[in-house]
């Protein structure tokens, strides 16, 4: 379990988040959803262990992730996948790009020998590679060029490439905020295919009804912070929160 | 393959030569392996140091990154003659005892190819986006392997640096000249002659030929450089 307690976090004068409390299991899917600018990127930067948070505490299993040195602390952001809105793709081989998380948890004895290895063509790809890449659906697009792919199939890859090292948790941020319906297809089916191999999965998004389609909870993060955290059915049925109600009847605009 | 006639003339200007056997290789040979030496050292340190300009933030960078510029187009005669003193009997290196070497005139021709080299790696990878830094460090990435992912992505820059400051190197006159003496053996067989000191010292002379041909394969070897440069740049934009 990812369990913030408390945590606060500003950008220069700027608060961002408030005292935010959130934990996410393995094998639930967890949205947050609220308009844009009320912090979600830095919520999932928090839950991945990109950002410190000014206060509060944030801890991974029960380990307290600031309060360890950096090798442990890497090792528990090694449990941790996240995916960004923008594809951010390596200019190399969708198999490469996929395979780069296993590659930097092996050693370097055995990474020069891979590298030796696909200079002359020698090098097999893994199997969680095509495995995690039939996940998305592009399980023949191995040898392509990451540059050459669409917009919708390189977000498709990026979420193999953090599918592909088995992590205990996926972060997801707005995954499919700029994708057309067959490609937030492949990735909705892909979130509730990780969520079945009993991966914990945060998903932000400003798209209440992606949330319906996969999340088993919901929590609602408007202007002043979390105003509801609890089973999507009864979310999106009776909210108890009067600004929850209005957003997720529309009337609450930003 | 035919011959042209050109390439006929050429081949018999190199045998008659008034010079004893390997004058020309042994100057080509000399050329390549200082600028070459220089050139890789350069890349050794240049790289890093674009890493860290680029992505760390520390008092006095903008001061680091106007000496480089300034580097650029420094002259390289004061270069060779500081370097002159710093290996001279009285200078911080003079017990190496480097005065009129080879490795006298890699000094400094490291410290002339550095700025170009840093300058251009650093804006190859101050081009590598926030978003490819930030998912090699989500998919478990250390410091050194967003470093190398950094590197892999700004490869074509970075390749054009290194043989933009191969370039530089090679065709230096001033600084060799003063730091490597322009030197042949006994035998004729050059120790610190470069190709362009070489052709300043022909064509002195009245050796005309000769200084055109070293002139020719000087030219070659850049040409050479600059087709490569521009492949490189080339497959760099087939892949975007």
């Amino acid at each position: 379990m990812i369990r913030l307690s408390g945590v606060s976090h500003a950008y220069g004068d700027e608060s961002v988040v408030r005292d935010l409390s959130l934990s996410v299991e393995p094998g639930e899917v967890l949205a947050i959803i609220g308009p844009s600018g009320v912090g979600k990127t830095t919520l999932l930067r928090m839950l991945s262990l990109f950002v410190h948070p000014d206060a509060g505490r944030v801890a991974v299993d029960g380990e307290s992730a600031w309060d360890v040195d950096a090798d442990r602390r890497l090792a528990l952001r090694r449990e941790i996948g996240m995916v960004f809105q923008a594809a951010s793709l390596f200019d190399a081989t969708v198999a490469r790009n996929v395979e780069y998380g296993l590659r930097v948890r092996r050693s370097w004895d055995d990474r020069l020998r891979d590298a030796l290895g696909s200079l002359v063509g020698t090098a097999p790809t893994p199997d969680a590679v095509e495995r995690s890449l039939d996940v998305v659906g592009l399980g023949d697009k191995l040898d392509q060029r990451a540059r050459s792919l669409s917009g919708g199939e390189a977000q498709r890859v990026s979420f193999a490439r953090a599918l592909a090292y088995d992590p205990t948790y996926l972060l997801l941020d707005e995954p499919t905020s700029d994708l057309d319906p067959r490609n937030t297809g492949a990735i909705e089916d892909a979130v509730l295919e990780a969520r079945d191999r009993g991966i914990g999965v945060v998903v932000a998004t400003h798209d209440m009804h992606q949330a319906e389609r996969v999340a088993d909870r919901v929590g609602v993060l408007l202007g002043d912070g979390l105003t509801e955290v609890g089973p999507a059915e009864r979310i999106f049925e009776s909210p108890t929160d009067e600004r929850t109600r209005k957003f997720i009847a529309g009337e609450l605009v930003y | 393959m035919s011959v042209s006639p050109e390439g006929v003339e050429l081949v018999t200007v190199l045998v008659d030569l008034p010079f004893r056997d390997g004058y020309v290789r042994s100057i080509i040979s000399v050329s390549l392996y200082v600028s070459g030496v220089a050139v890789a050292l350069s890349t050794l340190f240049s790289v890093p140091v674009a890493l860290v300009l680029g992505f760390t933030d520390f008092r006095g960078k903008q001061l680091v990154k106007s000496v480089i510029n300034t580097g650029m187009g420094f002259p390289s005669v004061v270069v060779g003659l500081v370097v002159l003193f710093a290996v001279s009997n009285q200078g911080p290196l003079g017990a190496l005892d480097l005065v009129f070497t080879k490795e006298a005139m890699i000094v400094s021709q490291f410290v002339l190819a550095t700025p170009p080299i840093t300058a251009i790696s650093l804006a190859a990878v101050s081009s590598v986006g926030d978003d490819v830094r930030d998912a090699a460090r989500a998919l478990g990435g250390t410091r050194l392997d967003v470093a190398l992912v950094v590197i892999k992505e700004a490869r074509y820059g970075i390749a054009t640096a290194i043989l933009a400051g191969f370039g530089r190197a090679i065709s230096e006159v001033g600084s060799v000249l003063i730091v490597g003496g322009n030197i042949t053996s006994a035998s004729g067989v050059s120790k610190t002659r470069t190709l362009t000191t070489a052709i300043q010292l022909e064509a002195r002379q009245g050796q005309y030929d000769t200084a055109l041909v070293l002139g020719a394969v000087l030219v070659a070897l850049v040409l050479a450089v600059n087709a490569v440069v521009v492949r490189f740049g080339d497959a760099g934009a087939m892949n975007r």
